[in-house]
């Protein structure tokens, strides 16, 4: 299997590297989403975290094995009901007696408890969510220009939009 | 377009820009201000912020430091904040986020397309190639 890019030949270090690092990156992006309303961190930034494992499985293994881990039709159904979900638990305000966003669910557990926070708790998870899901679709989704398999296939039908790609393929002829 | 389409578009946004004038103008006489900055000692800050006297906020500062807890039981003021006083802005924010991914999704999809079906094109080709 060669390539021009040499995308799907991999150094062992590189992806022993991306091994190694995959879990860490996974667990930690779920602390921060989880623990986002209690300490330093939130929603936004541990979404991004953890949709970087896709990005480590595409440097260790390639776009083919890292677009059949990972489903791009689930990532893209599941970013807007974590949209949803927000304005759900926005709404949850309104229905309960007061304003958009209100904090209503707070009442369980002591200060400084995983959902003691109540409702910003929620929708700190919702927006990890949406991030975790949105970020990994659209990482996948720009990869997959890059893969070689593209490549392939375009020079194969002729219909590539690249004028670069057709002057080699003349050339190659 | 019409000249008609053009004579009520016209007047639709003369009403929009009334209803923001009176809007402005009742903001400015009648909301009481909630803070004026007349309390704080800007110098003072400047020259020593470790012994500035931060205990007495006012406007909506106060309210946030004060009554943080009582409010919204969270210990992390920040993301009090941003899921509560301002849920708007959070939900803006991912919105935009949503947007730029459909519109990705949109322009990029015919590649996308391609690609899924390109894979078994490609080791179609890379058998034949290496038999070859």
């Amino acid at each position: 299997m060669k390539f021009k890019n040499g995308i799907t030949e991999k150094n062992v270090i590189v992806k022993c590297a991306a091994d190694k690092i995959l879990p860490f990156a996974l667990v930690f992006g779920i602390y921060i989403i989880l623990f986002g309303t209690i300490s330093p961190g939130g929603g936004f930034q541990g979404g991004v975290i953890t949709a970087s494992a896709v990005l480590l499985l595409y440097i260790g293994y390639g776009y083919s094995t890292a677009s059949d881990a990972v489903k791009q039709e689930v990532l893209r159904v599941c970013e807007p009901i974590g949209a949803t979900l927000y304005v759900i638990l926005g709404l949850c305000g309104i229905v309960l007696g007061s304003v958009f966003c209100r904090n209503v669910f707070f009442a369980d557990g002591k200060i400084g408890d995983l959902i003691s926070a109540g409702n910003i708790s929620f929708m700190g998870w919702t927006v990890g969510f949406k991030v975790l899901t949105g970020i990994g679709f659209l990482i996948l989704l720009m990869l997959g220009l890059l893969a070689p398999e593209f490549k392939k296939s375009g020079a194969a039908d002729g219909e590539l939009m690249v004028d670069e790609d057709d002057d080699e393929k003349e050339v190659d002829e | 377009m019409s000249k008609a389409k053009k004579i009520a578009a016209i007047i639709s946004v003369c009403v929009v820009l009334l209803a923001a004038v009176y809007a402005v103008v009742y903001a400015y006489l009648k909301i009481p201000v909630t803070y004026d900055g007349s309390d704080t000692n800007v110098v003072e800050l400047y020259n020593d912020p470790q012994n500035y006297d931060t205990s007495d906020p006012d406007g909506v500062a106060d309210i946030i430091v004060k009554e943080n807890l009582d409010k919204t039981m969270a210990v992390n003021n920040v993301s009090a904040v941003v899921f509560d006083w301002r849920g708007f802005d959070t939900l803006g924010e991912s919105f935009i986020l949503l947007t730029a991914i459909a519109g990705s999704f949109v322009i990029l999809g015919v590649h996308r397309k391609k690609t899924a079906a390109g894979k078994v094109q490609t080791s179609e080709e890379m058998k034949g190639g290496d038999q070859e």
